[in-house]
């Protein structure tokens, strides 16, 4: 058995790592929000061609997906309940976290604290510096994306290696992932090929199915040299203490099963009452994430490796991390916490098809990531975000727990303006829109005729440059109008 | 260092917002991961389980044996372990699989040693239950976590017995009592679409996996 500290043959595959694979240079959810405008983001990300049409191919096939998926079924019945569920456990989420941790304890469970991002990181480092982990293998988890959770590892000397595929790729480039559930929607094959190509130190066949068992062979050492992994976490299961987490690849599943110690790092948010309602948030995570049934690997971990157990970890540890969560409750924005990260919202929102996500310049794009950006990261870095959307509405049909993300990024400019912190143009058109929302019949008339308008308007889907009121935002792009079902 | 109660005070501190209560567990909307009226759970269970392409073969309990040895063979597998959880069945595929010229281990005895567990060529393992409407094996700590996942193929022996309608009746189930650890639903080979959207078997996880219906 191997629990060696393995940094000396840094390497994967028996292949050396390339420049700039260890130690990526583009560290995610680091401060680039503060150098940078949405605008000048978006300018660079509407330079690439292929990532429009990617991500548009892509969002169309999920959506389209989804759609067959529900076909015949109560869908609307479903996300209603769905919706409830996740109002009473955020609403009711103290009694929930406290029963949620001695459950988990009660089985074994390690639970560690973390108020906000750096505590988690130092938690996580603690633990494996403690253990003395030399090599970590993760699985894909935006809240360590939210907390910067590799950079710190790297900097404390340990080796760290994403293991999804598209993450995989995402941190040997030193680039960031640019949708919360196709990482690399943005990177073409090509650019695959010619990394891995540069690994492998030999010219790989240029064909996906080849690629991906050159990611695999390599991932699968460090699966086998890790001392620890770490994964995110779906969902919270309050009735039972577990983390229940779903994966296509499977490398949730190793990350959670092969080294001798698993951390998960999740959001306080992620809580669901009762076991049982896994049957209805399930269907809804991944009809609407990927247009699947259910995703190939759903594993609900309940503890560390138990006695008699042929395998699995010697300890589990959860770290629950707040990082602005427990400041939205009781709130204006409390339902922003309702979201599950199915990515739906971003597939249909016509300014995240233009831009992707790196232009939303922290971790999560589209309207979610319009919300939950000013609201974890503060509104000066990034309150312009809730104008980085039309209002056309095409979110909130979408959303599978039905938040309201319209009216969330309405509060947040208003929220802007309150705070003075808007350009001046910025706070006149808001007068407009204000007289409009006190009339919700007449707001809701003006949005529709704004819809019809553009179709005319449109042509071949593409609104020129022309639109007037969208003068400022169609500047750097042209808007592809939301589908609407 | 954050400790718990000092956690817990900022998540309670903050004004309750409107509960509209839990809804009734009993009165669950129609989902796709349900059964609908009037379906054969088997029926369902090997169309759900072909769509994401696993191999389903429905086979009496005579001949199951001799069927994961065919399968293990179809596969082209030489090393193979095989997992407690097969019951039964356990004796009768060591030895349908010696006589095939296999190389037959237990899970529980290669599992400790992680090179030696994925050098395997295909685990044969049976499963806690499988759901109808989702084509899902579920496997579980008591079993290995690493047992239906670490080979390129994996061979399961699903009993009509174990099949149950939907994932609320598995949720809701006692059978998840004897988990242990960890249970997992498995659906199909381990698949990624991250590369350009092509669909990819076996990123991970198996890219073959076998279903035995023993019916
Ligand atoms: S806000 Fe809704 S649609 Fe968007 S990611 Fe969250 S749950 Fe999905």
């Amino acid at each position: 058995m191997s629990a060696t500290t393995p940094r000396e043959d840094a390497e994967v595959g028996g292949r050396p790592l390339p420049p700039g694979w260890a130690a990526p240079a583009h560290q995610p959810g680091a401060d680039s929000l503060a150098d940078t405008t949405f605008e000048e983001r978006a300018r660079e990300n509407l330079a690439r061609p292929f990532q429009r049409t990617a991500i548009a191919n892509a969002t169309d096939h999920t959506v389209f997906a989804l759609q067959r998926r529900f076909a015949g079924t109560a869908h609307d019945a479903l996300r209603d309940e769905a919706r409830r569920i996740r109002a009473h456990a955020i609403t009711n989420l103290p009694t929930y976290l406290e029963q949620w941790v001695d459950r988990a304890e009660a089985r074994g469970t390690q639970v560690h604290f973390a108020a906000d991002e750096a505590e988690a990181r130092r938690i996580v480092a603690g633990l494996c510096a403690e253990r003395g982990v030399g090599r970590v293998v993760k699985s894909k988890s935006m809240a360590s994306e939210e907390v910067s959770l590799n950079s710190a590892l790297e900097g404390a000397g340990i080796d760290v290696v994403e293991t999804d595929l598209g993450e995989f790729v995402v941190q040997a480039m030193g680039d960031r992932p640019s949708h919360v559930i196709a990482p690399i929607l943005h990177r073409t094959q090509g650019e695959v090929h010619e990394l891995f190509s540069a690994m492998a130190g030999e010219d790989l066949p240029d064909d996906p199915e080849a690629l991906t068992g050159f990611a695999r062979e390599g991932l699968r050492h460090a699966f086998l040299t890790a001392d620890a992994g770490i994964s995110g976490g779906n969902f919270l299961i309050a009735e039972t203490g577990e983390v229940a987490m779903v994966t296509n690849e499977g490398n949730g599943r190793l990350t959670t099963s092969l080294p001798r110690i698993h951390i998960a790092l999740v959001g306080i948010e992620k809580m669901l009452p009762r076991r049982t309602d896994l049957a209805v948030l399930l269907p809804l995570l991944t009809g609407h994430g990927t247009g699947q049934q259910i995703t190939t690997y759903v594993s609900v971990l309940g503890g560390p490796r138990g006695a008699g157990e042929p395998d699995g970890p010697e300890e589990m540890h959860v770290v629950l991390l707040d990082g602005g969560r427990s400041a939205l409750l009781g709130g204006e924005f409390e339902e922003a916490l309702h979201c599950i990260r199915c990515g739906a919202c971003q597939n249909v929102c016509p300014v995240y098809r233009q831009v992707g996500g790196h232009a939303y310049g922290w971790v999560y794009g589209g309207p979610i990531g319009a919300v939950l950006t000013p609201l974890f990261r503060g509104q000066a870095d990034g309150g312009e975000l809730s104008h980085a959307t039309t209002l056309c509405g095409a979110c909130d049909d979408i959303c599978p727990v039905r938040i309201p993300l319209h009216d969330l990024l309405l509060g947040l400019r208003r929220r802007r303006v309150a705070e003075d912190v808007a350009p001046l143009s910025e706070r006149l058109a808001f007068r407009a829109w204000g007289l409009a929302w006190r009339h919700p019949a007449t707001y809701r008339a003006s949005t529709a005729v704004a819809r019809a308008g553009l179709a005319v308007l449109a042509r071949d889907g593409v609104v020129s440059r022309r639109v007037p009121g969208l003068a400022r935002w169609t500047a750097t792009r042209d808007l592809v109008l939301g589908r609407r079902r | 260092m954050t400790d718990r109660a000092s956690f817990m005070a900022a998540v309670a501190s903050t004004p309750r917002g409107h509960d509209p209560g839990l809804p009734d567990r009993a009165a669950a909307p129609d989902a796709p991961t349900e059964l609908r009226a009037g379906e054969s759970p088997l029926d369902r269970f090997q169309t759900e389980a072909e769509a994401v392409s696993t191999i389903v073969e429905r086979v009496d309990a005579a001949g199951a044996a001799s069927a994961v040895a065919a399968a293990l063979e179809a596969a082209g597998a030489g090393a193979v372990a095989i997992a407690a959880d097969l019951g039964d069945l356990l004796e009768p595929v060591r030895e349908a699989c010696r006589s095939a010229g296999l190389q037959v281990d237990d899970y529980a005895d290669v599992a400790p040693e992680r090179a030696r567990a994925a050098a395997l060529d295909a685990t044969v393992t049976g499963c806690l239950a499988a759901v109808a409407a989702t084509g899902s094996i579920v496997t579980t700590g008591a079993t290995g976590r690493a047992a239906a996942l670490i080979a390129p193929t994996h061979v399961c022996v699903v009993r009509a017995d174990q099949v149950v309608d939907g994932l609320h009746a598995l949720v809701d189930g006692d059978v998840l009592a004897a988990a242990g650890s960890m249970f997992a639903l498995q659906s199909g080979p381990s698949r990624s679409a991250d590369i350009e959207k092509t669909l990819i078997l076996g990123v991970h996880g198996p890219g073959r996996v076998h279903v035995l219906l023993v019916v």
